[in-house]
């Protein structure tokens, strides 16, 4: 999936729960589907709660992996 | 306006009211939700999707999805408790619908408080003798303090040592041995942290210190205890059961004949699962001979299990115990166990749940082979335990 790129980014570090999840719903709103969105986040609850979110919008995960301590998703948006 | 999640217990424990709005998304909600000994009244309405259009308001855009996909499905007039996995977007949806009149509140910590939440009851009481239970009721998780005189025992503590500290400070008992009836697999077991902080000897069965699936030796420091062998504990006295099955170490403890203190071999409504090591076929004749040898013993003795899988098992004081006698004529897996060994392995082959992953590394930890950060093992730790066969699916 490294090939990949996004076309845009979304830096949630340091939020925590509800944020970066109401964060990326405002952000996808500006993207055409087919469109990537990358998502930074270091709140732990993120990892289980954007993958929910994307599945529950009719969006896609495309990755979801951990560096350091920062948890990083790819999320393409669906078709409307 | 929080609600503590001790003030919930108490709440579901009695016949107040309570109706739960739980935010998280939909797949945590499936495998982990509040339960109290009635069915309750639950609506789970995922935030992912509750938020999906806020702007900055949050507890506002909250309450408007809520009214708009739910209004009336919520009661006015009862109490509202909102909850998610720490309770922080709980707080946002309870504070939104107060806004429009609901009786709110926000169940403090989140689910996260509920699973690491223990609680003590006095389950015996006699002259200089004492069996107080140690619960964390969201896992089904059961430990047992033993006083008897000025001496007491800890079996299978929970991993907070903090309420084992408390009922020390309060009763000034002091503590001769920290007890594992065997390695768990479904929670971290308190044993070692606490038998330090009492500076007490830790006691498990030389055959649990060996990791099962890793098939390496524990890194722990322990006593053994063995088949035949004795504690002591003031005018009392533990005999030693080894009873392999659930584990290879696996342990029953039965106090002056008439307390049976079975770990994780007998519960009051079922039985242990054999699988937990990866050898079912080869363990389950060695689970049903343990079973057999516990059930056949004689006299009025009392059952101190390891878990419990509803609260409906508990008794009016909220404790987890059942007399053997009445064990072998209700408990479907006390019967099949008397019954002969093919309808037994059937029986065992058709009721394990599923089998959950984290419980190899449970394992490592409890025997010293891996370290974990608090949130990792609270991680570890969420969920109710799987440790009895379900009585959904099996035979009749």
């Amino acid at each position: 999936m490294a090939d990949i790129k996004e076309d845009r980014l979304l830096d949630a570090s340091g939020l925590s729960c509800p944020m970066p999840v109401v964060k990326a719903a405002k952000e996808m709103k500006s993207l055409q589907p087919g469109q990537v969105l990358k998502i930074v986040a270091t709140d732990r609850g993120s990892l289980a709660d954007i993958p929910a979110w994307a599945e529950d919008t009719g969006n896609e995960l495309l990755e979801s992996k951990t560096e350091g301590s920062s948890y990083l998703f790819l999320v393409r948006k669906g078709a409307p | 306006m929080n609600l503590s999640v001790g003030d919930l217990r108490a709440r579901l424990m009695s016949d107040e009211g309570v109706f739960l709005l739980d935010v998280r998304p939909s797949k945590e909600f499936a495998a982990w939700r509040i339960e109290g000994k009635r069915p309750l009244e639950t609506l789970n309405v995922p935030y992912t999707r509750m938020l999906a259009d806020a702007e900055d308001d949050i507890p506002a855009a909250a309450a408007a999805y809520v009214r708009k996909n739910f209004e009336g499905k919520i009661p006015r007039g009862s109490l509202v408790v909102t909850v998610c996995a720490k309770g922080r977007t709980s707080a946002f949806v309870a504070e939104g619908l107060r806004s429009w009149g609901y009786e709110a509140v926000n169940l403090q910590g989140g689910m996260l408080a509920w699973g690491n939440h223990y609680e003590s009851a006095l389950v015996v009481e006699e002259p200089d003798f004492a069996v107080i239970q140690v619960a964390r009721p969201a896992r089904g998780c059961l430990s047992w303090i033993v006083i008897s005189g000025d001496e007491a025992v800890v079996i299978d503590p929970l991993r907070n040592p903090a309420p084992y500290l408390e009922t020390f400070r309060n009763r000034g008992a002091r503590v001769s041995a920290v007890i594992d009836t065997h390695a768990h697999a479904d929670h971290i077991s308190g044993g070692r942290v606490l038998a330090v902080e009492l500076k007490a000897p830790y006691y498990l069965h030389p055959y649990d210190a060996i990791h099962p699936m890793d098939m390496l030796p524990g890194k722990l420091e322990f006593n053994f205890l063995q088949e035949g062998s004795s504690l002591s504990l003031g005018r009392s006295r533990f005999e030693i059961l080894h009873v392999p099955g659930h584990t290879l170490g696996a342990v029953a403890l039965l106090l002056d004949r008439r307390f049976l203190f079975a770990g994780d071999t007998l519960f009051v409504d079922s039985i242990s699962r054999p699988d937990l090591g990866g050898r079912a076929e080869e363990w389950t004749p060695l689970h049903h001979a343990s079973l057999r040898r516990l059930l056949a013993i004689e006299g009025e003795v009392l059952v101190f299990p390891g878990h419990f899988s509803s609260a409906a098992e508990s008794d009016s004081r909220g404790a987890y115990v059942c007399s053997l006698r009445v064990l072998r004529s209700r408990n479907e897996g006390a019967k099949m166990a008397l019954g002969d060994p093919a309808a037994f392995a059937t029986y065992i082959k058709s009721s394990l749940p599923f089998f959950p992953p984290q419980y190899v590394d449970i394992k490592r930890i409890n025997t010293g082979l891996l370290e974990v950060d608090e949130d990792r093992a609270s991680e570890l730790e969420l969920g109710k335990n799987v440790c009895a066969l379900s009585a959904a699916k099996s035979t009749s």
